[in-house]
C-alpha cells in the first residue's frame, strides 16, 4: 500500500539512518547558496523525521502515548472513516473529541484529508491533479517556486535533499494550485503548509487538502495583498482584549502591531513556531474544528508570554516584546499543557465570526473596500461536509483498510452493540483486556478515555446513542490492528499482547 | 545590555538575494544556507563600537516576496537604517529597486539612511549585474553602496557598520531627533546607579554580541 499514510517510514524510528544515501549523492551537484550545512550523514532522524533544527524531537515537548493505547485509538478512527458521514452528522462531538486527544499518527494523513473535505473534492475532481500536474505552469511562479523548494523544513529528511522526492513533490503540489487558481498564484506561506501536508500523504492527496485549507479554512490567507491575514490579526486583538486584558494594554501601549508577531503564526498554521508533537495536535483540531483553533493557541501564546505583570516589567519596549515572542518559552508550547490550554480558551466560531464582521467594518471604514473578496471562512470540518455533501463513493477509502475478524471466536457482548456493525461487533476480543490507562487524558473528557471503566457518560449533553457508542469504545478496546498498517504485523499483533505494547510497533509514537 | 544608542535597521530586497543569510553572518558570524524562509519577519541584534560608544543594532528581516509588501511596510517604521538587496548573479532583483525603494521611501521617516548592497559577490562567474551599475543607481538615489557576500563574510561588517556611521554621523549633525523613537534610534539606558547625563560615560565594558 504505497499510498498509506506515513508508510513512508513505519517500523522502528529508531533505526532511521538520515540522509543517508539521497543527501550525499545530491551534495556534488549543489551550488554555493545550497550546500547542505554541516549535516553528518549519520545524524538520526527523529520519530517524525526531523534531523535537527527548532522542531527536533524532544521528550520535554512531548507526550508518548502508550502502543497499546494507540492500537485502541486506530481501530476506533478506522471505524469513524468507514462510516464517516454517519459519524459527522451525528456524533461530531465524539469526532472531536477524538481530535483533541490526537489523532493515531498512522492514519492522521488519512483522517486529515477526511476532515478538510479534501478526500470528497479528490473523488469528485478525479484526474484534475494529474492534468495540472502535466502542465506546464506559468514560469513566474515556478521561478519563486523553485528557489523555496529547500527553505522548508530543511531539517525534514524528506526535504533535505535538492531534487528528493520531498522537495520535487513540494514543487508540483505547490505548481499545481498556481494553475487551480492562477488569480492567487503561489504565496511563500503556503509551502509549509503543503510540506506539513505531504508529511503525511501523497501529492495528489496533499494537493487537495491544501485547496481545502486555501479555500475553506484560511480563505484569502495566501491571495495578493494578503488582506484576510491583516484582518485577522485585528481580530486576535480584538479577541486578545477579552482573554488577556494585561497583555493587550501592553501590546496596544508600545504599538504592536499583531501582523508583526502573528504572520507567521497563522499563515503556516504554527507549523513553524511549536515543537512538532503540538503542530500535529494543532492540526488534528484545527482541521476539525477550524480556524478558531489557531486563534485560541495564538491567544494562549500571546497570554502565556505576556499575561502578567512581572513577565511585562522585563520586556519594556517593542523590540524586547517581539523578541519575547519569538522566543515562546518551551513549556507553554508542550503538547500536553498547550493541547489543555487551547480546549479552555473561551472563543467560539461564532465568537471570531462576530469580531469579524465588526473588524471588517473598521477596515472598509478606515481603508476601503477590500480588494481580494475571499469566500467565506468555513468553520470545521462538519459544515465543510455539510456545504458539500460528499456521495457515498466519495467517502469508500481507498485503499481500503479492512479490520480482519480474529481467528478465535469472540465472546460477543450483548446489548448495547446492536447498532453496531457486524465488523464492529466482531471487534469485540477474546482477549478480555483490561483498560489500558492513557497517562495524558483530557481535563475535559467526559469518559476520562480509558482510565474509568465503561460507566455511562455523565449524561445531559450526550445522547443516547452517543452514550452507547462511549460505552463500547472502552469496552472494545484493543481490537485487531487495522492489517494494512505498514507497522502492524497483524498476525502476531492480534494475539499478542507483548507485540502491541512493544514500542518497535509504533508508527510514529 | 549596556549601550550609548540603539539603532533599528530593516532588511528588504526581492526574495532569495540572501536577506537572512547576510544577518546571521553578520550577527552570528556564520554562513547557513540551509534555513526556514523567512515569513513576516525575523530578528538579529548585536554590539558594535563607533567613535568609542556601544552601539546596539537591532536588525529586522522580512520577507522578500511580492504579496508580503503590504505587511512588510509595517516594519518601515522606527527604522533608521535600511539594507537594500539585491543579487548580482539576478538581474530581475536589481530591476526591482526601484519599487522598494519608492516603498522604503513612502513608509519610513525620510531621514533614514539606505545603504544599498549587491550580494553573492563570491558568484562572479554568474554576475548578471556590473558594479558599476550598483554604484550609479547608489549615486543616482543618494545611497551608500557596497558588495557583499553573506558567505564568505565579504564587506558584511562593513555594510551594517558603514550604515551605522552614516546614521550616528547624522546624530552628531543634530537631523535625527534622538528623543523620538519613531526614528529609529533610541539613547541607552542608565545605568541603575547612576542618573543624569547620557550614556558616554557608559565604558564598553560589555562585551559585542548576539545578545540583548
Amino acid at each position: 500500500m504505497d499510498k498509506m499514510e506515513n508508510g513512508r517510514r513505519s517500523v522502528d524510528t529508531g533505526s532511521i539512518r538520515t540522509l543517508s544515501s539521497s543527501h550525499i549523492d545530491d551534495e556534488s551537484s549543489l551550488g554555493s547558496d545550497s550546500e547542505i550545512n554541516g549535516f553528518a550523514s549519520e545524524r538520526q532522524a527523529d520519530k517524525y523525521g526531523f534531523i535537527g533544527g527548532a522542531q527536533k524531537y524532544s521528550e520535554d515537548t512531548a507526550q508518548d502515548i502508550p502502543p497499546a493505547v494507540l492500537r485502541q485509538r486506530e481501530v476506533k478512527w478506522l471505524d469513524m472513516l468507514n462510516h464517516w458521514d454517519k459519524w459527522m452528522i451525528k456524533r461530531f462531538n465524539k469526532v472531536r473529541l477524538r481530535c483533541q486527544k490526537g489523532i493515531p499518527p498512522a492514519l492522521r494523513g488519512r483522517a486529515w484529508l477526511y476532515l478538510s473535505g479534501g478526500k470528497v473534492k479528490r473523488e469528485q475532481n478525479q484526474g484534475k491533479f494529474q492534468e495540472l500536474d502535466s502542465q506546464p505552469g506559468d514560469p513566474k511562479w515556478l521561478d519563486v517556486i523553485e528557489k523555496d523548494l529547500h527553505r522548508q523544513f530543511p531539517f525534514h529528511e524528506m526535504f533535505v535533499s535538492r531534487g528528493g522526492h520531498g522537495q520535487k513533490d513540494l514543487s508540483r503540489v505547490l505548481k499545481a494550485y498556481t494553475l487551480y487558481r492562477p488569480e492567487e498564484g503561489y504565496c511563500q506561506a503556503q509551502a509549509p503548509i503543503a510540506a506539513v501536508l505531504l508529511m503525511h500523504m501523497p501529492a495528489e492527496d496533499a494537493f487537495w487538502g491544501l485547496v481545502q485549507i486555501c479555500e475553506k479554512y484560511l480563505p484569502g490567507y495566501y491571495s495578493p495583498g494578503l488582506e484576510a491575514i491583516q484582518l485577522d490579526g485585528e481580530i486576535l486583538f480584538a479577541l486578545l482584549r477579552r482573554v488577556s486584558p494585561l497583555a493587550f494594554r501592553h501590546l496596544e501601549k508600545h504599538k504592536i502591531d499583531p501582523i508583526l508577531y502573528m504572520t507567521e503564526w497563522f499563515m503556516c498554521a504554527f507549523s513553524r513556531t511549536l515543537p512538532w508533537a503540538s503542530v500535529l495536535r494543532v492540526w488534528d483540531m484545527f482541521l476539525c474544528d477550524g480556524v478558531k483553533i489557531i486563534f485560541r493557541v495564538g491567544l494562549v501564546l500571546l497570554k502565556c508570554m505576556l499575561g502578567t505583570r512581572e513577565k511585562l516589567k522585563a520586556c519594556q519596549g517593542q523590540y524586547e516584546t517581539m523578541e519575547l515572542l519569538r522566543a515562546i518559552e518551551p513549556r507553554y508550547m508542550q503538547e500536553g499543557f498547550l493541547v489543555q490550554e487551547i480546549l479552555e480558551v473561551p472563543v467560539t466560531a461564532r465568537d471570531v465570526e462576530r469580531e469579524h464582521h465588526t473588524q471588517l467594518k473598521r477596515w472598509k471604514k478606515n481603508r476601503g473596500e477590500l480588494n481580494f473578496k475571499p469566500p467565506p471562512r468555513m468553520h470545521g470540518a462538519r459544515i465543510i461536509m455539510l456545504a458539500e455533501p460528499p456521495r457515498r463513493q466519495d467517502l469508500q477509502q481507498n485503499p481500503t483498510i479492512v479490520l480482519e475478524v480474529p481467528q478465535t471466536i469472540p465472546q460477543l457482548q450483548k446489548g448495547k452493540e446492536e447498532k453496531k456493525s457486524k465488523k464492529k461487533k466482531s471487534m469485540k476480543k477474546s482477549q478480555p483486556t483490561e483498560e489500558i490507562p492513557n497517562p495524558y487524558p483530557l481535563l475535559s473528557d467526559p469518559q476520562s478515555s480509558s482510565t474509568e471503566p465503561p460507566a455511562p457518560p455523565p449524561g445531559n449533553s450526550v445522547t443516547p446513542e452517543a452514550a452507547a457508542q462511549t460505552e463500547t469504545d472502552s469496552a472494545g478496546e484493543q481490537k485487531t490492528p487495522p492489517t494494512d498498517l505498514p507497522s502492524a504485523k497483524e498476525s502476531t499483533l492480534q494475539r499478542s499482547t507483548q507485540s502491541l505494547s512493544s514500542t518497535e510497533q509504533d508508527t510514529y509514537l | 545590555m549596556a549601550y550609548a544608542y540603539l539603532f533599528k535597521y530593516i532588511i528588504i530586497g526581492d526574495t532569495g538575494v540572501g536577506k537572512s543569510c547576510l544577518l546571521l553572518q553578520f550577527t552570528d558570524k556564520r554562513f547557513q544556507p540551509v534555513h526556514d524562509l523567512t515569513i513576516g519577519v525575523e530578528f538579529g541584534a548585536r554590539m558594535i563600537t563607533i567613535d568609542g560608544k556601544q552601539i546596539k543594532l537591532q536588525i529586522w528581516d522580512t520577507a522578500g516576496q511580492e504579496s508580503f509588501r503590504s505587511i512588510t511596510r509595517s516594519y518601515y517604521r522606527g527604522a533608521a537604517g535600511a539594507l537594500l538587496v539585491y543579487d548580482i548573479t539576478r538581474r530581475d532583483t536589481f530591476n526591482h529597486l526601484t519599487t522598494w525603494l519608492e516603498d522604503a521611501r513612502q513608509h519610513s521617516n525620510s531621514n533614514m539612511v539606505i545603504m544599498l548592497i549587491g550580494n553573492k559577490s563570491d558568484l562572479e562567474s554568474r554576475r548578471e549585474v556590473k558594479k558599476e551599475e550598483g554604484e550609479a543607481f547608489a549615486r543616482e538615489h543618494g545611497l551608500i553602496f557596497m558588495e557583499t557576500s553573506a558567505k564568505t563574510a565579504s564587506n558584511v561588517e562593513e555594510a551594517f557598520i558603514n550604515t551605522a556611521k552614516e546614521i550616528y554621523e547624522k546624530i552628531q549633525e543634530g537631523v535625527f531627533d534622538i528623543n523620538n523613537e519613531a526614528n529609529g534610534i533610541k539613547i541607552g539606558p542608565q545605568h541603575p546607579t547612576t542618573n543624569s547625563t547620557l550614556s558616554n560615560t557608559q565604558g564598553g565594558h560589555q562585551a559585542g554580541g548576539g545578545c540583548c
